[in-house]
């Protein structure tokens, strides 16, 4: 009976350690800088426009920095292009969270500047984005971060205008295929039409 | 009884009761055989095949259906093509969870008026042209679809694919021209399963066509659009298919279809208001809306399910997808089996409780597929939820044919439509606000086919009972049949077939009767 209870409690002590292994956004530091070049509220067309980002560490944290290894920076969704749309959905557990899914760079850590220019990939959809970078430890989890807006996500956002996709190739296509169609089928009708009347 | 030949019983003269209950076939002495016609298979009188020989394509029976069934099966293709590539086109156009509902909802309720009209089509060019007509007129639509820029071009171009999902009419239509009514019923549900499956082969069709256009160098937002082509082309295939190799009647091509006249036969009127004041119509159009319905929803939802939960590729978010459409290839008509089956032993009673038990589990199963949150019991869940959703509609479509013998086609033509309006309606309340994530709406769609199956534990026949009360002795099947004639009719003799129905439908009394196994005629010429 008592090694039963001692069980189930080291299982769920166990547990407890385990869910709190996962990282939340809210467990860390806003300890780098980061700068993006679009202005707030300006438009950048995907496939064409760049984005000049610079990053650092903000002096005035403490040391605990010796942990950092790499920084990665991604293109995360302004709340504004979230709603609605509940597969970009901001959740503290990080495993979990969908709100930044395109990553821009990835590189090793250094206290000092680093400045990257990116060109807005074409796979980019059309939404209002900030920039948010985090920096991440041996094992690739997340340990700090920093960002071009405030908490709230509400200044500092920029838009990406999209690419169609539509093509003159493809439009043309499909207006063949479709009058294809649509004659094909008068054209064997009247056949028919013809080829019965004298039988029937 | 004023007008019965003879004495009851006398009908099945020459029936040993020894035959296969389930037809896929019909024997000799039923069905005498026209020994004079040179066709690959046995024919009747009127040249209707009295076999079905599944991997055959001997002209003209067994090329009609499969050229049926492949139809069908395109039309669900590319009505459902856009679902699993739907995370790749919500970013193209920038969609809300509301505008992906709205979606779903229109490209299954633009059906429920193309099958009325498909009817009248059928009866006025013959089911040939009427298949043609719909597959190549229905390509444009397709095509458009690698036009749309905006929300609402999305919901249009969706709206309007599901039109072609009519071929249901005309696929049931042509093989009852081509085959007996006593095999009709195995024959209409196999390849009304069969064209289902184009809903899940389509989840496993589409991402893969994006993959390889996207390796030959396209943009996503390009490659998707590509994709759409493939459906398109099919369409085209088989209205060309269907033209050149089809024919309307075993023995040629049509003008004969016009003086059988089989449907101006009864007063479309009178056919109209038995099927309306049957009650029991209106249970088994809620039912089908909560078996096919909640299979169309969920073909429409399943795949972007996958993949936004499980953080799952697009492609294999779609193989697992498939799978859910994919058991229609042997639910369905597993289904239909289950209701026969029952049948022999426990007549009508069986195939009521068949029928609630396959719904029921389906929607128990549906429910845990909301609650899973590993993928291995998601998928488990999924498939059981498959099995019972699609069983079910088989079962329904056992039930059906007892329902009313003058108005059969008109209720089973409501029971389809009810089917499109329960999809339309679970996509409108679980699907397409954001104020019940999928899996949410998955649980509560569980419990709303629940409780929309229990309707079934109220249709009663006066001769055999329902699920708990017992028949009424003094009820009669002729008696039930008759009741859809009024005095005048039937001193016109106009329910001499109802009478034949009525005698061959006391097997669905079960046991207590020495039954003769052969199933009654079902589906009817048009649905």
């Amino acid at each position: 009976m008592a090694t039963n209870a001692c069980l189930v409690v080291s299982l769920w002590i166990s547990c407890l350690l385990a869910t709190s292994h996962a990282t939340t956004f809210s467990s860390l530091q806003r300890t780098i800088i980061l700068t993006a070049s679009p202005q707030a509220g300006q438009v950048l067309k995907a496939g064409e426009d760049n984005i000049t980002l610079t990053w650092s560490l903000n002096t005035t944290f403490p040391s605990g920095t010796d942990s950092y290894k790499d920084v990665t920076v991604e293109l995360c969704y302004a709340p504004i292009s979230q709603k609605d749309r509940g597969w970009r959905k901001t959740v503290d557990e990080l495993a979990k969270d969908k709100t930044c899914q395109h990553n821009i760079v990835k590189k090793p850590y250094t206290s000092s500047n680093t400045t990257f220019t990116w060109t807005v990939r074409k796979d980019v959809p059309g939404a209002t984005y900030f920039v948010r970078a985090y920096a991440l430890d041996s094992a690739g989890r997340e340990v700090a971060f920093g960002q071009t807006t405030d908490a709230h996500k509400t200044a500092n956002l920029f838009e990406v205008e999209a690419i169609i996709g539509r093509h003159v190739s493809l439009d043309i296509a499909s207006a063949c295929f479709s009058a294809f169609s649509i004659l094909s089928l008068l054209g064997f009708f009247f056949m028919d039409k013809r080829k019965g009347k004298p039988s029937k | 009884m004023a007008g019965i030949e003879g004495s009851p019983g006398s009908s099945m003269h020459g029936v040993t009761g020894r035959e296969p209950v389930h037809a896929f076939s019909v024997a000799s002495p039923i069905v005498p055989t026209d020994t004079t016609a040179k066709f690959d298979l046995p024919v009747d009188s009127e040249h209707k095949a009295k076999k079905f020989k599944l991997f055959s394509f001997a002209n003209p029976h067994m090329r009609t259906f499969h050229l049926s069934w492949i139809s069908f099966f395109t039309c669900f293709v590319s009505t459902f093509a856009a679902a699993p590539l739907v995370p790749i086109i919500r970013d193209n156009l920038n969609l809300t969870k509301s505008d992906i509902g709205n979606a779903g909802v229109a490209s299954v309720s633009g059906s429920i008026f193309s099958r009325l009209v498909m009817g009248a089509v059928c009866d006025l060019l013959g089911p040939r042209y009427g298949c043609a007509f719909l597959v190549m007129l229905s390509a444009p639509t397709v095509f458009c679809m690698s036009l749309v820029s905006s929300a609402g071009g999305y919901v249009a171009v969706r709206f309007m694919i599901g039109f072609s999902l009519a071929t249901f009419v005309s696929c049931q239509y042509w093989m009852s021209t081509m085959f007996n009514s006593k095999i009709i019923g195995t024959v209409n549900g196999t390849a009304a399963g069969w064209g289902n499956m184009g809903g899940g082969a389509t989840q496993l069709i589409m991402p893969v066509l994006y993959d390889i256009i996207k390796k030959t160098g396209s943009t996503p937002f390009t490659a998707w659009r590509i994709a759409f082509f493939i459906p398109g082309w099919l369409h085209i295939i088989m209205g060309i298919l269907v033209m050149t190799l089809g024919q309307d009647l075993p023995d040629g091509n049509r003008s004969a279809l016009q003086k059988k006249g089989n449907v101006a036969k009864d007063q479309f009127g009178k056919v109209l208001w038995y099927a309306v004041t049957n009650y029991r119509t209106w249970i088994f159009a809620l039912l089908y809306g909560y078996s096919m319905g909640v299979e169309l929803s969920t073909d429409n939802v399943i795949a972007e399910y996958f993949y936004d939960r499980f953080d799952l590729k697009l492609h294999l978010a779609g193989i697992i997808a498939a799978t859910f459409g994919m058991a229609n290839l042997l639910a369905r008509p597993f289904g239909g089996f289950a209701s026969d089956y029952s049948a022999r032993y426990f007549g009508m009673r069986g195939r009521l409780w068949t029928l609630w038990i396959l719904q029921t589990l389906g929607g128990v199963f549906c429910l845990l597929l909301g609650r899973a949150d590993s993928l291995p019991l998601a998928v488990a869940f999924m498939i059981i939820f498959s099995i019972g959703a699609q069983a079910a509609c088989g079962a329904t479509f056992g039930v059906i044919p007892f329902v009313s013998r003058r108005s059969l086609g008109i209720i089973s033509g409501l029971a389809g439509a009810g089917g499109n309006f329960g999809s339309g309606l679970t996509q409108l309340l679980f699907f397409s606000t954001s104020k019940y994530t999928t899996e949410e709406g998955l649980e509560y769609m569980g419990i709303m086919i629940i409780c929309c199956t229990l309707p079934v534990m109220l249709v009663h026949f006066p001769q055999w009972g329902s699920m708990f009360l017992p028949p009424n002795n003094k009820a009669s099947e002729e008696h039930y049949y008759t009741s859809e004639y009024t005095e005048e009719e039937v001193q016109k003799g106009m329910h001499h077939n109802s009478l034949k129905f009525a005698e061959n439908s006391r097997s669905e009394r079960g046991n207590r009767i020495a039954s003769a196994p052969t199933p009654p005629s079902a589906t009817p010429n048009y649905v």
